[in-house]
């Protein structure tokens, strides 16, 4: 290797170190900001039977926060109207129609990016002897709520909850009620039942927790909302918030989480309150459908200040696993080098390999495989068939291109006819990546014959998982994206590979007369 | 446990071997980094990869190469080709950017209008004819869109190559290096290989010794042999005839060429003596394993390293 060579390797290695170094210790970067978050679709779909009448519904939507970030609102309903309405910083959904008939339906969608929050109280926080007007009524009774309740007073002084600062309290009531027996009780449980029964489900956890906290002068409210995690559900959820220093700290005694909110957790509306309301005898019924995906965190995004590509991919409304697919495929690309180079294994073009990896990155691996074997079959059957007619070279590429469009759509069509509805999946593979291998696969077999052909394909089915499961490593994904000038490491190695003059793997088998001359061969 | 350890010790003993061989071994990515790249300039290859412009080069330089009587530049020339051919006999249609002798039809005798006996014995028609020169030109031999055909006269090989191969052609294969012969081996076609000279098809190589010219291993699929798998006849310890003028041709191509590492293709006709057949800018480095030894071997003993 030249001394040039020397200079440049080290260069390109040095450069990302720096600014990696500079990240992390002047910008305060963190490999944690880098990480994606996941973000969930939900879907809220509310059936009824209208029976020709006049009907309403209402529900609570999500607002945006600190907490949650509420985007891609979308809504759709047969024979009703949605408007909206606030409520005391809630939002309301209002469905109405008139003359409605049976089955009909109406869908809300949105997607949520939520933050995990954490508070921090401090001790030696006094109850303050009044409060402003907005928070004051929190401290009041309710009909669930029996603050006044001479079992609550009891229950407060035992549990020393009417001494001492804010925290100390909230923490006695919290441990109280976060103790209790879990019961998974559907209905209201009101404050006094649940003590009385020294077991609860949310809301009557959260109730108590509620009627305890204002007992002792610390203004409290219920939260309603659902937890969000992937698949179908009509459970939704009740916690707590209560006033401290200004501010509204959410607890949850079910699920043990003291003043804090994890990111799973999307409020809905504040109060005690039902979240659906509607007319009598709809036979209403609804549902939380829920996916998931991941996405790269804002941090992440806003470390691209200079080359700006993820504004780019946001405003063209581009998705995000398109952008990881391209920063990752020069790593693939490194991976076809060191088989091929390294190695010595045999495949259809030079970086193949690495295109198919890509393409299957949306299909999953073991479609890009089948895909690669079905064009290959496909290919080959139809090599079979034109070969006797002695066609000249571009045309019969071409008649086994049309056999390849035909026999991708004719698989998807026999995959949905028999239900394999993943299989169906092969259409989205790209056409440019299965034209190209279809002909390298082609010249191999005619050029090189079968046993070539076979050891290429064998060869590109390995590379293609190696880079597969290489560019779908989520911990090199997180460190492409986080940190892009890696990929300037990925230059240098390329360069000492260019530069590499050792002996194949594969070598060591194929000049065995030479390496180990005597010994049978 | 005896066991294991006499086999951990003979794959050590194995190991070690090998890595004493393979300073000398020459592998692809030495072979490209320190030979091809570092020697033959990449705009020169069409030089080497065009047989047509290289027949040209090496004629300049007054190396002997088999007489080009035809050249088909396109459809429209061949008609034209055609007819010229009408009444020849004995003579090889190539294409000139053909690889591993793809595209080569080889006739003999005529037997009568527009038929030919092809060599092997099976009989061919101008319409066949036709067709090739239009395949070569429209490109299906090469990775160009398209190519030039061209006629040669077929070679007459001195006896004993033609007792090596009676139904064609065996070349000698004549590494150099800055014009220095390195190593040489004759590629010796075979009825397994389907007359091509073509060592991973089954053809046989024999390992030449400079100085001499005489043969001193054959290697078959691999495997050192002594006799001629199909007419046993005996390989090792041939004297090659025309052998002095067989690397001087070899020198004068390669100095011919602005390519410091060739495989110079020689044949030796009956009348003609040795003729450059074509050059290559990338040889193959199978030579290593017909000799037995590395191409850094026979560079250090030529004194080209």
């Amino acid at each position: 290797m030249t001394r040039a060579t020397h200079w440049v390797i080290a260069a390109l290695l040095a450069i990302p170190a720096a600014l990696i170094a500079t990240k992390v210790a002047v910008l305060d970067y963190r490999m944690s900001d880098v990480l994606p978050r996941t973000e969930y679709h939900v879907s809220l779909t509310m059936t009824l039977d209208g029976h020709g009448r006049d009907v309403k519904i209402r529900t609570y939507l999500p607002v945006s926060d600190d907490h949650q970030a509420i985007t891609a609102e979308q809504q759709s309903a047969s024979e009703l109207h949605l408007g909206f309405e606030a409520e005391a910083g809630d939002r309301l959904g209002v469905w109405t129609g008139g003359g409605v008939g049976d089955r009909a339906e109406a869908r809300f969608a949105f997607s949520v990016l939520s933050e995990h929050v954490r508070y921090q109280l401090d001790p030696g926080i006094a109850v303050p002897a009044s409060y402003p007007e907005s928070v004051a009524p929190l401290l009041r009774p309710e009909e669930s709520i029996q603050v006044d309740s001479p079992e609550i007073a009891t229950l407060a002084h035992r549990l020393g909850a009417d001494r001492g600062d804010v925290r100390s309290r909230l923490e006695r009531i919290y441990g109280f009620t976060s103790a209790m027996a879990q019961r998974p009780f559907k209905g209201t449980t009101d404050a006094l039942t649940a003590l009385r029964l020294g077991e609860a489900s949310c809301n009557g956890k959260s109730r108590l927790l509620v009627a305890l906290a204002r007992h002792v002068g610390i203004p409290a409210r219920l939260v309603g909302g659902i937890i969000l995690g992937r698949g179908s559900k009509k459970t939704s959820h009740q916690w707590v918030e209560v006033y401290v220093g200004g501010h509204w700290v959410p607890m949850c005694p079910t699920n043990h989480h003291f003043a804090e909110l994890p990111a799973s957790y999307l409020v809905l509306y504040r109060g005690d309150k039902s979240l659906f309301r509607h007319t009598a005898d709809i036979n209403f019924d609804y549902r939380f459908t829920i996916t998931s995906d991941r996405v790269p965190s804002p941090k992440a995004k806003a470390a691209f200040r200079v080359f700006n590509v993820w504004a780019l991919f946001d405003r063209l409304g581009l998705p995000f696993s398109l952008l990881r697919t391209i920063l990752m495929l020069p790593i693939g690309a490194l991976v076809v080098v060191v088989f091929r180079n390294v190695i010595g294994m045999p495949t259809f073009g030079t970086f193949l390999p690495a295109l198919i990896a890509a393409a299957a990155n949306e299909t999953g691996a073991g479609w890009g495989l089948i895909a690669v074997l079905i064009l290959v079959a496909i290919v080959f059957l139809a090599r079979g068939a034109v070969h006797r007619l002695e066609l000249l070279h571009s045309p019969t590429l071409a008649i086994l291109l049309a056999a390849v469009a035909v026999a991708i759509l004719g698989t998807a069509l026999a995959a949905d006819h028999v239900g394999l509805h993943r299989l169906t999946r092969i259409t989205m593979f790209p056409l440019a990546v299965m034209a190209i291998t279809a002909e390298r696969f082609y010249l191999t077999l005619t050029e090189r014959g079968g046993t070539s052909a076979g050891k290429e394909l064998a060869g590109t089915l390995v590379v293609m998982l190696a880079c597969h499961a290489v560019m779908g490593s989520l911990a090199l994904q997180v460190m492409v994206i986080g940190f892009p000038e890696i990929l300037l490491w990925v230059v240098a190695a390329d360069i000492y590979l260019g530069r590499w003059v050792g002996v194949r793997l594969s070598e060591y088998l194929r000049f065995r007369p030479v390496l180990t001359p005597g010994s049978p061969s | 446990m005896i066991a294991a350890a006499r086999g951990l010790y003979a794959v050590a003993r194995r190991w070690r071997q090998v890595l004493a061989h393979r300073d000398e071994l020459y592998g692809i990515n030495r072979r490209n980094v320190e030979l091809v790249y570092a020697e033959n300039p990449r705009r020169h290859y069409p030089i080497a990869d065009d047989k047509l412009l290289a027949k040209q080069h090496l004629a300049a330089a007054g190396v002997p190469t088999p007489a080009t009587l035809h050249v088909c530049e396109g459809l429209f020339a061949i008609p034209r080709v055609l007819a010229a051919l009408a009444d020849e006999s004995q003579i090889v249609i190539k294409p000139a950017n053909g690889a591993g002798g793809q595209g080569i039809v080889v006739l003999g005798e005529r037997l009568g209008p527009g038929r030919w006996r092809k060599a092997g014995g099976d009989p061919y028609t101008v319409r066949e004819l036709q067709r090739h020169l239009a395949e070569i030109v429209l490109g299906s031999h090469t990775d160009m869109l398209a190519d030039q055909a061209f006629v040669e006269r077929r070679i007459v090989p001195e006896p004993l190559f033609h007792e090596l191969w009676t139904e064609g052609l065996c070349d000698v294969r004549v590494i150099t290096h800055g014009a220095v012969p390195v190593m040489a081996m004759v590629r010796v076609p075979t009825r397994e290989s389907d007359g091509r000279a073509n060592l991973h098809q089954g053809g046989l190589g024999l390992a030449v010794e400079l100085a001499h010219g005489r043969t001193f291993r054959a290697v078959h699929r691999g495997q050192a042999i002594t006799h001629h798998p199909e007419s046993n006849m005996p390989l090792v310890g041939l004297d090659l005839p025309r052998w002095d003028e067989v690397l001087a041709v070899a020198r004068r191509a390669a100095a011919a060429v602005p390519l410091g590492y060739l495989g110079c293709d020689v044949v030796v006709d009956a009348v003609l003596g040795p003729l450059v057949l074509e050059i290559n800018a990338r040889p193959g480095l199978e030579i290593q394993n017909v000799h037995g030894y590395g191409l850094g071997r026979a560079l250090a003993a030529a004194g080209c390293r």
